[in-house]
């Protein structure tokens, strides 16, 4: 009670002296986001700025460091002052209620509607949208308050050598091809073609995540329409959308396409075993791609690729955001402008995401290697909820017990169990959860579509 | 105790300072604090709870109120009492951990070479940490390690072994067998300890009638330790209804293990309905009252003859030691 007391305390003070201060930014001259020329403009500008991160591991190991000087190459006289924090994002939420925290953070979990309390616009959102990825997380009316460090993109992460020895020769776009090379790899080799991770858990939940974009080729799938569909699971025949999504889970464990024994995988193990050349794929996010890498010997081996569903000739891939850069609107309009230019050189000129593994926030920005396959697809990220349904696709997860990216991931263990024992076929599964979803729309009363 | 001031017509002040007055204070203050705890930690969240489960309600935002409608799904839903099936696997356990920990325990009170040491080691495995056990027995269990690796040993072929987590006829009993694995070296332990309360010239004296050790167990230990085997049946049997520590960590109740407690996390934590939980909580709560008295009732019929329902045991008692005496010094004179 005293801290939320103590918070909302800082809240009211910031908010009382942010008032004036937010006037004459408005006035006064802080470029935004698009109007700064890298290397051109500013470069005689003088002054202090701190920033305040995350990353404690790279500020131990030098890297923060070395971005900074070579900042200061171009930016001679704008000294930047680093601070990583252990609990980020409990200890920022604090320094941010106090206003002494720097000019430039990584944007904490606050509400949409107190942005432009805390930070300054980089400008509007439709602008920006044109030039940068994933621009969507941090904005409120039209304004955007943030930009993404970088993004995580969903893909299925693979062992190079495998396919290569499995005599596969394109990566798979459509899930009858992706069956097809698991197939390849169970008769070629000796790997487990697709390591379910059934035992973790969250990793079988981690299917959810490609259902809107990857699956639909749709960004507004999943936060906009699938609440308000009546047979979301309906099969479209042509192999994609949320049907196909999951009925490649249960081909594959049908066809013995999996691990011998999914009651005991074993996630830490996994890591060291497909970097080993003992599996084959897995479908996890990318954030998962450096620590299969890390694991062992062979990381020149692991692979990422999209998703295999194509819809209308296109392969989508589903990203987002990561922790976005926020500037202070409380700083002084010098501190200001040599924020926007920090960021703005960050995001574009540093390189950082490349050493990361990490998708560029740039629409032309350069991405590590890692991507390479999806060059060819298209990159989208899912549209916020409209107006007024913030809350509904997480009361319909409650109410019908699925939670799609909500540690539903009993539902899909459910798949893995009946294929494997045949007590269900994939149909009675995808029409139970289409009741299940019918009856969940009809208690909470919302309305259906076609 | 206010009567007792009124009566003695004492001011409160003096009366306070009286013997009574500071025996009463100190009884007071002595008792507060653990009634205290009790109340905000045991009696005031039940209550909470209780009233959760009239309301449609997640842990944040608003609740609506919905009577017994939780009550009622909780019956109409095939999960709720399908799960408690599963309590017959830990039922079944129950009972041969209780009496592989009785067999045990009769052994180990008599002298046996190195007892305290087997006591220990099987004591062991209660100290443990439930959920370090579970991970323990998801590395024992998995293809071609600890328990395959062992029964091959013993000369089973790996490819006639079943998968113990996955092949869903024998999965709950693996997870049956870690629980039994778990508590009997407690159960032992307890009954050792009541085992060593009965009176050690009553074994002398049955081996002169000519009684072998399983009549020695059947006719003294078993009838002196009643109570202790009553206790840990009934822990062992509400203990078999409410399992969660096994299913939760080596299968996360997936693959047909979810019991009934798994069952009740998963819709309070993962689906957030909060209400029905509580509901499902107040129903075994009920289940597990039934299932204590039915036991209650069940050992008063089969130990009818027991002297406590009997008010002649007393002096039966009584003449069986005077006989017991009479012949032991008999036999001590004979000697």
């Amino acid at each position: 009670m005293k801290l939320k007391k103590l918070l909302a305390l800082g809240l009211a003070a910031t908010m009382v002296l942010s008032l004036p201060v937010a006037v004459s930014a408005d006035e006064g001259g802080v470029p935004g986001y698009l109007d700064i020329t890298l290397g051109e403009d500013y470069t005689d500008l003088t002054a202090t700025i701190k920033f305040l991160h995350c990353r404690t591991d790279r500020e131990e190991d030098g890297t923060i460091a070395d971005l900074v000087a070579k900042f200061n190459e171009t930016y001679p006289n704008i000294s930047v002052e680093t601070e990583g924090v252990t609990d980020y994002a409990e200890d920022s939420l604090l320094r941010l209620s106090t206003g002494d925290w720097g000019d430039i953070m990584l944007i904490p979990a606050i509400d949409t509607k107190e942005l432009s309390t805390y930070f300054q616009p980089y400008g509007d959102l439709e602008a920006l949208d044109a030039e940068l990825n994933f621009m969507n997380a941090w904005s409120y009316d039209g304004v955007c308050y943030g930009v993404p460090m970088w993004g995580n993109a969903q893909g299925v992460v693979y062992n190079k050598a495998v396919f290569e020895q499995a005599g596969i020769t394109e990566l798979p776009k459509t899930p009858d091809e992706f069956i097809a090379d698991l197939q390849l790899i169970k008769d070629n080799t000796d790997a487990i073609p697709l390591y379910t991770n059934y035992a973790a858990g969250w990793t079988m939940g981690a299917w959810d995540a490609y259902m809107g974009v990857v699956a639909e080729g749709d960004d507004t799938f999943m936060n906009q329409k699938f609440a308000h569909m009546a047979n979301p699971f309906e099969d479209h025949g042509d192999g994609t959308g949320a049907y196909a999504l999951y009925k490649i889970l249960y081909d594959a464990v049908a066809n013995g396409l999996i691990e011998d024994d999914y009651t005991t995988t074993d996630w830490e193990g996994c890591k060291g075993m497909i970097n080993n050349g003992e599996i084959g794929c897995m479908v996890l996010g990318s954030w998962a791609f450096s620590q299969m890498v890390e694991a062992g010997d062979h990381g020149d081996d692991i692979g990422y690729m999209p998703f295999p569903i194509t819809v209308d000739g296109t392969q989508y891939v589903v990203a987002g955001g990561d922790y976005n850069y926020g500037i202070n609107v409380n700083a002084s309009d010098e501190n200001k402008t040599a924020s926007m230019v920090f960021v703005k050189w960050l995001i574009e000129e540093s390189g950082w995401n490349v050493s990361e593994g990490c998708y560029a926030t740039s629409k032309n920005g350069e991405n590590p290697s890692m991507y390479s396959a999806f060059d060819t697809c298209t990159m989208l990220s899912d549209q916020p909820a409209l107006p007024g349904e913030e809350d509904l696709l997480g009361e319909m997860n409650a109410e019908s017990e699925l939670s799609f990216n909500a540690g539903g991931d009993a539902k899909v263990q459910r798949i893995v169990e009946s294929a494997f024992t045949g007590s269900e076929s994939f149909d009675d599964i995808m029409a139970d959860w289409t009741t299940a979803w019918n009856d969940a729309q009809e208690s909470l009363g919302v309305e259906v579509t076609e | 105790m206010n009567t007792k001031a009124v009566k003695k017509r004492r001011p409160f002040n003096v009366w306070i300072k009286s013997r009574d007055g500071q025996k009463v204070l100190v009884m007071l203050s002595f008792m507060i604090i653990p009634l205290l705890l009790l109340f905000v930690f045991t009696y005031l969240p039940f209550g909470e709870m209780f009233g959760f489960s009239f309301y449609k309600m997640k842990y944040t935002g608003t609740r609506k109120f919905v009577g017994w409608d939780n009550y009622l799904k909780v019956f109409q839903r095939k999960d709720c009492f399908g799960a408690l099936k599963l309590s017959l696997y830990y039922m079944l356990g129950s009972i041969i951990q209780l009496v592989l920990a009785l067999y045990l325990a009769t052994v180990l009170s008599f002298k046996v070479k190195c007892g305290k040491l087997f006591k220990g080691f099987m004591f062991f495995p209660y100290l443990i940490n439930g959920i370090a056990i579970g991970f323990i027995f998801k590395f024992f269990y998995t293809r071609g390690f600890v328990f395959d690796t062992v029964l091959q040993w013993c000369g089973f072929k790996l490819d006639s072994l079943p998968y113990w987590l996955r092949d869903q006829r024998i999965n709950n009993f693996s997870l049956v067998g870690t629980s039994i694995w778990r508590y009997f070296g407690q159960n032992m332990v307890l009954f050792i300890g009541a085992i060593m309360s009965v009176d050690s010239s009553l074994y002398e004296s049955a081996m002169l009638d000519g009684a072998n050790k399983f009549q020695q167990f059947i006719y003294i230990i078993l009838p002196s330790i009643r109570t202790i085997v009553m206790l840990n049946v009934i822990l062992s049997i509400t203990g078999s209804l409410s399992a969660f520590e096994p299913p939760y960590v080596i299968t996360s109740g997936a693959n047909g293990t979810g019991t009934y407690f798994v069952v009740m996390h998963n819709i309070a934590h993962t689906q957030q309905k909060v209400g029905l939980a509580s509901a499902m909580a107040i129903i075994l709560l009920i289940i597990i009252i039934i299932a204590t008295i039915l036991q209650k009732l069940f050992f008063k019929y089969v130990f009818r003859d027991a002297e406590d329902d009997d008010p002649k045991a007393g002096i039966r008692r009584d003449k069986k030691l005077a006989r017991l005496a009479k012949r032991s010094a008999r036999a001590a004179e004979g000697r």
